[in-house]
């Protein structure tokens, strides 16, 4: 680093440096973060991440304004903040919608790192950091949906908390832990609120601090899956990289608004999303002596939920479920490719890649739907094939027949 | 990448044409109702009260914010929908006694709030003109809800009014209870195109920046 620029000019500036790393954490993470110059759309969803996050914890405090966790008051209030609170529908619509575009953000971010390896030496702690950002994700998700208290918040909330149950031994009680009563209650929301408010946030921040910070330890990877820092100019700056800022945070801010339009769309003129985002059951107060017709998860815990429906048993079932996501864990090592990017990679690789995409698309579709014969059927063909991308992965990775990797970024 | 995308739009399409058909609910009639029409708000305001809310009501909404959205002032609304009976802060709440419901027809008779977001107004729409009489019990059922315990209470309406009139009053309903469904639309209509311009505008703007700014970025 040059310790000339480090020096602050302003005597204000200088004061608080004096006494706070300011200028030197400013420049290590943003004004001299050097990032490879070629990076493509795949790379605005981390960004966009952390601006929904934003999103989420504002709308968020507005929302808890005026929402109260209680079975008789829940449901009412949320009425009260669309009709009675002051942009009570603006806040609660940004807030929904911003749930499911986290969603979707995250899952464009995830399939960046299949993509160009980012997952890989020596970038395997961003990866774990990320998919434990990824499960905390989940939790408060989940524990969010059921704070609106309507029939779909009610029963999927059953539902997903019974599977505990199906855990040897232990599982009745644990779930009877988890809800502190028998059934979905006063106190399951209670509790619930308690961790989508305070708990689940919190650690979220802390994990995605941890994930930026082991990020700019390593430096980002890029679609080429080459290492910048491997040529540097007399200056010991990488010649392929350029400043975070101002290049990528205009950059970014472009693709900000790009995002906003289309969020814009969806808040403004569809904000149930096609009764994906918001669902139609949830209309209507949660019920427990009236079981919904047909109980499905939102979207983005679909697949998850096709892979448990798969199994015919239910404790086996439960273990598919967690086994989908733990997998994804251990992707730096199932990988034993020592090329990064899908653009150098063999032929293998972007089959299974393409399979394993196929099959969390359709699963995430059958996860919506009723499960009928045939469509059990399918889901069974489509959970196998989304477990055997891990498994061959390991086996054809090694032996690749991979294109040559440039020097530099093209 | 392209190919990618295109793959991937392929396959979320494809479930969606293999699998448009089913379904075991009756064909739902269009209401083709309008929330910019506030004529049309109103008449189904009145009617919704004169008809309605002898048993029903649509609690989460108050007269004054009714009065506000559809064209009324304090008065009107509560001249109009409670004959001066509520105070326009007061929620909308049916005429009938606690309990009466259930003794007269065996059930309470639901809040009609967000029936139009839970059904949706074809629903509504479909369900009022969906009543027909059974020749041989001569009472009267709804071809979407068999064996319904709400009786027709359009009946005389449909009965003396132009073909054309009583369609257009089912119709007005239907949209008073899509707008009682969630009052901000008309709000969000309204704002979202202007968000969608200015958002517009700043894509352009900051495509500019990042291309100013990333001019000197050799490729």
């Amino acid at each position: 680093m040059q310790t000339q620029e480090n020096k602050p000019q302003n005597s204000l500036l200088a004061w608080i440096d004096a006494r706070y790393p300011l200028v030197s954490t400013w420049n290590l993470h943003v004004g001299q973060y050097y990032a490879p110059k070629n990076f493509n759309f795949w790379y605005f969803f981390g960004s966009l991440a952390l601006l929904v996050l934003v999103n989420q914890i504002l709308t968020g405090v507005w929302l808890t304004m005026s929402f109260k966790p209680s079975a008789v008051e829940a449901f009412n209030s949320v009425e009260y903040i669309m009709r009675d609170v002051e942009w009570g529908w603006l806040i609660r619509y940004l807030h929904s919608t911003g749930a499911s575009a986290f969603f979707i953000v995250i899952y464009l971010h995830m399939m960046r790192g299949l993509l160009y390896g980012s997952y890989k030496n020596p970038r395997e702690l961003i990866w774990l950091i990320g998919m434990l950002l990824f499960l905390v994700l989940m939790a408060e998700a989940f524990m969010g949906y059921l704070l609106p208290w309507g029939q779909m918040s009610f029963w999927g909330a059953q539902v997903i908390i019974s599977l505990f149950g199906a855990i040897p031994v232990i599982g009745p009680d644990l779930a009877v832990w988890i809800r502190g009563d028998f059934v979905i209650s006063d106190a399951t929301l209670n509790r619930f609120f308690a961790l989508h408010v305070i708990a689940l946030p919190l650690v979220l921040i802390i994990l995605v601090f941890m994930h930026i910070v082991a990020l700019h330890q390593v430096g980002s990877n890029n679609p080429d899956g080459v290492e910048i820092k491997k040529y540097k100019n007399d200056q010991g700056l990488p010649i392929d990289g350029i400043p975070f800022h101002p290049y990528y945070s205009v950059k970014d801010l472009f693709g900000t608004s790009v995002f906003l339009f289309f969020f814009a769309v969806v808040v403004f003129y569809m904000p149930e999303g096609g009764g994906y985002f918001l669902e139609k059951p949830n209309f209507e107060p949660a019920n427990p002596l009236k079981t919904p017709d047909h109980i499905a998860p939102v979207w983005y815990f679909t697949p998850f939920y096709a892979i448990l429906r798969a199994v015919p048993d239910k404790l086996l079932g439960v273990a598919a479920m967690g086994g989908a996501i733990a997998v994804l864990f251990a992707m730096p090592w199932l990988d034993r490719c020592k090329v990064k990017s899908i653009r150098y990679r063999g032929v293998s690789y972007k089959i299974l890649l393409t399979m394993l995409v196929v099959s969390f698309v359709v699963l995430g579709w059958l996860g919506t739907q009723p499960a009928t014969p045939e469509l059990t059927k399918l889901a069974r063909i489509f959970t196998a094939a989304y477990f055997l991308f891990f498994i061959i992965l390991p086996f054809t990775s090694v032996s690749e027949r991979t294109k040559p990797v440039p020097e530099r970024v093209s | 990448m392209k190919r990618f995308f295109s793959i991937l739009t392929l396959l979320i399409a494809l479930p969606g044409v293999v699998f448009a058909s089913g379904g075991h609910q009756p064909e739902l009639e269009k209401a083709n109702n309008s929330l910019a029409d506030k004529d049309s708000l109103q008449r189904g305001a009145v009617l919704f009260s004169n008809y309605c809310m002898a048993c029903h009501s649509v609690k989460y909404m108050r007269y004054n914010r009714i009065a506000r959205d559809i064209g009324w002032d304090d008065d009107t609304v509560v001249a109009k929908m409670s004959k001066g009976t509520a105070r326009v802060v007061d929620n909308v709440e049916t005429r009938m006694m606690p309990g009466v419901g259930q003794q007269v027809l065996g059930k309470t008779p639901p809040d009609l709030s967000l029936m139009a977001r839970l059904r949706g107004t074809d629903y509504i729409y479909s369900f009022l003109r969906g009543f027909e009489l059974d020749e041989t019990t001569g009472e009267w059922d709804n071809k979407l809800l068999q064996g319904t315990s709400m009786p027709h209470v359009l009946e005389n309406m449909q009965r003396h009014f132009k073909p054309e009139d009583y369609v257009q009053s089912t119709r007005d309903i239907a949209n008073f209870l899509e707008y009682v469904g969630e009052p901000a639309k008309l709000q969000r209509y309204d704002l979202g195109w202007k968000v969608l311009a200015f958002l517009f505008l700043l894509i352009i703007l900051t495509y500019l920046l990042k291309k100013e700014y990333w001019r000197d970025v050799k490729h």
